[in-house]
Parts: C-alpha cells; structure tokens; sequence
C-alpha cells in the first residue's frame, strides 16, 4: 500500500483517436487497424480446420465451437441481460434431443433438423424458463441449473427417447468439412450479430434492465417479454449447438445434460474477458484444447479448470481480451505528480 | 489531531483531489463544502482510507488505476498507507454518503454491528447516549433498517459511526435529501456529540447555510482543489462564499 510518487498514465494512441473518426475512410493504414483485428480473428476461424493435425483434433476444433456458443449465450445474458445462466447443459440436451428426434422418428435430413432444433428448443426452453423471468436475483440461475438434472431423470424413470441408451442411428454431416465450417460460420456470426445486437435500441433496453428494472418498467416497457426475447436468443444458440452435437456424434442422450456443459462456458468466459462477446470464443479456443490434452488424468481435469478459473478471477480478473484491446488501443507513460 | 498534506487522488487520467491540505484540530467541527463532484467524497474516502480498498478492487477487476500522494497524519502518526479497518481502530471512523445502514436488520443490530470494536461496558453506554441524542430511535429499536425514512436512517447511521468509539467522526453530506425540519434536528445533535463526546468531526456538504453556524473551521472546494478556507467568520464575512454557497 505504497503512496505513488509517479504515476502510469493510459493514453489512447493516436491511430485510434484518428480511426475512430472519419479520417479511418481515408487512410489505409487507420482503415486496417480497424479491421486487422476483426480480419485476423475471421481467417484464424477460417483456417483451423487446415491447422490441424489430423481427424481427431479436426473434431475438437467442433467441440470448440459448440462450447463457444454456449459460452457466448452465456457471456450476453449474464453481462447485457443481466440474467445469470447455468443452463447450458439443459440447452445442449433439448437441441440435441430435438434435433436427434426429428432425424429418427421424422426422418428429416440436418439441413432441416438443425434449424428446426433451434427454434422449437430456443421456444421451448423459454417457455419452461418463462416462470421465473419476471424476478429478479438468483432464482433464474437457480431453475436454469435444476432443469437438465430433471429432464436426464425424466428421460432415464420413463424410458423415453431410448432411456439410457439414447436416440442410435442419427444420420450425420455429409462429411468433416461441412461439419466444421458449418460449426465456425454459426460461431462467427453469431459473434459478430451479437456485437451488433447488443449496440442497437434493443440491446440497450437489455442493458436497461440490468442496471435497473423498475425504472425501465415505469418507462412502458414490458421487462418480462424483453427478458424472454433475450433468453430465447440465447437458449436458440445452445440448441443450436445441441443439434450440432448430436449430429457430429449421430447420437443423443442424457450424458448431453451433463453438468459439463453448463460449467466450462463459464469458466471459458471468466479467462477470456466477461461482457467482450469475443473474449468467451478465445476462452473456448484455450480451454477446450487444453481439457483435451489433459485427457490421460481423467477426472482431475477439473480441477485444473478449477485451478485456471481461481488464478486468473484472482489475478486477471478482467481477462484477456480487455487486456489485449487496452494494449491495442491505449499506452502507458510514467508522469511525476 | 488530524493532518493531511498535498493530498491528491487520480482516477485513472482524471483528477479527483487537486493539492489539497487540511487541518482538523481537537474538539472542532471543520466544514468541507462544494458542488457535486467537487471531491467532498473523495476526500472523506481518501480520509478514512477506503480509497485503499476501491483502489485494491479497481486494480483486481483491471479498472480505472487510482493514484493516491501526499500524506495523512493523525495523532502525529503517519496513517497514510494504514488499512481503513486499522484506521478506524485509531478512531477514525466515517459514517457514508447515503447512509449504507444494513438494510436487513433491525435498528438495534445495526447499532450493535457498529459497535464491534468497542468493549461491553462501551457498547452499552454509547447505545444509552445515542437513544438520549435521537429519542426518535427509542421507539424503532426492533424495526427493519430498510423501512426507516430517510432521516430516521440517516440517525441510525451516525449511530452506528458512534458505536465505534470514534476520536474522528467523518459525516459525509449527512442532510442529503432531508427535509429543513429535519436537517435542524441533525446538526443540533451534531453539535451537542462534538460537545458531550469531545470528539472532532469533519462534516461534508453541498449546501453550506445549515451546517454553517456549528462549524469552527471550513474549506470550499471547488473541482478537486480547496479555493478558499477560513473560520466561519473570515467565510461569512467573505462576499464571493456569500453569494455562491448562502445565496444571498
């Protein structure tokens, strides 16, 4: 607890003030600061399934994506809803359950099957989530984390959807590539439709509500549809990749209600920069990798997570992408007091 | 008593406290005023120390930076990096902008949350003072803090600062939003504490007029910086803190 004699100032760099005005249209280098970053993440997405080393970490990349979603749901919700979410398990299950329904009993091909999952999932996990959406505090995290525990039981006690076997025989992408762009185009849209999203009228009522939800009421405003609204964009991108999951594995069943699901985005979003909206994809790309790496140690994955998540709340609790984007936009000097 | 030199607190790039020295001497009651934001918060904060913990908080999340310089001595002792919980053991004790009482619980445990650091016997005789200064409280004693109005929880709170035991009350802009009524109420007791505890308190506040007659010694400030201080006479007699902070 030293008393400063000097003091590190934060200036923002020139080529940012300039590139945030007009003049960014005129010059190619302020053009390509903006852009650069935005570029290097787009093809660094783009050319991973190139990178890799063969089938098996061609298939991690996919998971990697689908934890990003998750990741990204919950990054919006929790940082421009205000709703903290540990539902992505019950996500994951209802889209894959869905969609592996669909593909088995209806026969309809994945063109058809994804999108369809995400709908119906996105409108029926809000449905069963619209209860608690007019109340504020911890019951939402409370419901969305019950919620996949009773549907794996519900399926398990009646035998229903093939019981503990799961739904077999689901047809699966015509072949690794479709699969991975499929996975990284919905990733990156998704990044960039929800940067957008969150900067127009709409997402600043969602903001609105977060700070304060009754003075967002006495302005007319109904926070419950709004709130819905959000979860079902949000609960829409897990299904999603429920549906993308059953559909790489051809199968479906109760361990996608696993807790993992749930957990991991959260700890994805915590590394990589909470409310960024980039920050939990870097997250995903890190952790998910890593977790594989530590396959040989079994259970003890966790707690490495675990130990990841308690470093980085305690010593870079902002995560990495405000650190990068302050190192990118502003520098620091030493001024004397 | 109480001595801080060259103070000066940044947020990050922006300025908070500019320069600024004061003087707290024993049993006196020094009257800090200025507009919004001209740092009477920052100061208090800065005081009493919490500025220690925002600024331990801000580093941890990444936020703003703060840089605190200069020095603050209290009983000739150097308590400029002393944490806020060893500060208020000295005795320095703040009672907060927007009171902060602990919303949940029942007056009588707010008042005995406050007196953690003091003994029994302390505790005991403090609590009987603070029913005899606000007998208003008398009858509260098992409400819910929350459901108190506003000047009701604004007694509470300074209850609470004085079941510390303080040797250096710091009320920070205590009238806020309360009627005439009852900002008269407060600052009579106000003087009658300094008197019958014989403690010093540094009382914060926008809108000098009520807080005027009691106080010994005054600053104003003005965007970070003390523009002018005095006793209450120099103040009263000076034209420009006329027409600015009294409105005549």
């Amino acid at each position: 607890m030293d008393i400063a004699q000097a003091r590190k100032e934060r200036i923002d760099r020139g080529i940012k003030v300039r590139s945030d005005g007009l003049y960014a249209l005129m010059s190619l280098k302020e053009l390509s600061y903006l852009t650069l970053p935005r570029f290097l993440l787009i093809a660094g997405m783009l050319s991973l399934p190139f990178l890799m080393p063969g089938m098996y970490w061609q298939r991690v990349i996919s998971i990697v994506c689908i934890y990003s979603l998750l990741a990204l749901s919950f990054d919006f919700l929790a940082h421009y809803v205000g709703l903290v979410c540990l539902g992505g398990a019950f996500f994951i299950g209802m889209g894959g359950y869905i969609a592996g329904i669909l593909n088995t009993y209806f026969g309809l091909p994945p063109v058809l099957t994804i999108p369809l999952a995400t709908i119906i999932g996105g409108a029926l996990s809000t449905f069963l989530l619209l209860p608690c959406l007019p109340l504020k505090g911890v019951y939402f995290a409370i419901v969305t984390l019950m919620y996949p525990l009773f549907m794996a039981r519900i399926i398990e006690a009646f035998d229903i959807f093939g019981g503990t076997d799961g739904i077999i025989g689901i047809d699966s992408f015509s072949n690794h590539w479709v699969e991975q762009y499929v996975v990284i185009g919905v990733v990156l849209g998704f990044v960039f439709g929800l940067r957008r999203l969150v900067n127009m009228d709409i997402g600043l009522i969602f903001t609105a509500i977060m700070d304060n939800d009754q003075a967002v009421k006495a302005s007319g405003i109904n926070i419950t549809l709004y709130r819905a609204l959000a979860v079902f964009i949000a609960s829409s991108m897990g299904c999603l990749g429920g549906a993308c999951i059953t559909h790489i594995y051809m199968w479906s069943g109760i361990s996608q209600f696993a807790l993992d699901f749930s957990i991991l985005p959260i700890a994805a979003t915590v590394i990589g920069g909470a409310g960024t909206l980039v920050g939990p994809v870097l997250g995903c790309l890190i952790l998910v990798p890593v977790s594989e790496l530590l396959r040989d140690f079994g259970t003890l994955r966790i707690v490495f997570y675990a130990v990841i998540l308690v470093a980085f709340i305690l010593f870079k609790s902002e995560g990495i992408m405000e650190f990068v984007q302050r190192k990118y936009e502003q520098f620091e000097r030493w001024t004397k007091i | 008593m109480l001595e801080a030199n060259e103070l000066m607190v940044f947020y990050e790039n922006m300025l908070a406290l500019n320069n600024i020295s004061i003087q707290c001497s024993e049993n006196s009651i020094v009257g800090v005023f200025g507009a919004n934001s001209a740092g009477k918060s920052t100061l208090m904060y800065a005081l009493s120390g919490i500025m220690l913990d925002i600024r331990k908080k801000e580093e941890m999340a990444g936020g703003e930076r703060i840089t605190i310089s200069g020095d603050i001595r209290f009983h000739d002792q150097d308590i400029t990096s002393l944490k806020p919980s060893l500060r208020a053991k000295s005795g320095i004790i703040l009672c907060p902008e927007r009171r902060r009482i602990f919303k949940e619980s029942t007056v009588l445990e707010n008042l005995k949350i406050g007196g953690f650091l003091a003994t029994k016997a302390q505790a005991k005789d403090t609590l009987e003072y603070i029913l005899h200064v606000f007998p208003a409280l008398k009858r509260l004693k098992s409400r819910i803090g929350g459901f108190l109005s506003g000047g009701e929880q604004q007694m509470l709170a300074i209850g609470r600062a004085l079941m510390a035991q303080p040797k250096l009350l710091l009320l920070d802009e205590p009238l806020l939003g309360l009627s005439p009524l009852m900002q008269a109420t407060l600052i009579k007791a106000t003087k009658a504490i300094q008197k019958e505890k014989k403690i010093s308190i540094i009382v914060s506040e926008q809108y000098a007029r009520p807080v005027f007659p009691i106080v010994d010694y005054a600053y104003i400030l003005e965007n970070g910086a003390a523009v002018m201080e005095g006793t209450r006479q120099e103040l009263m007699d000076n034209p420009d803190v006329k027409s600015a902070y009294f409105g005549v």
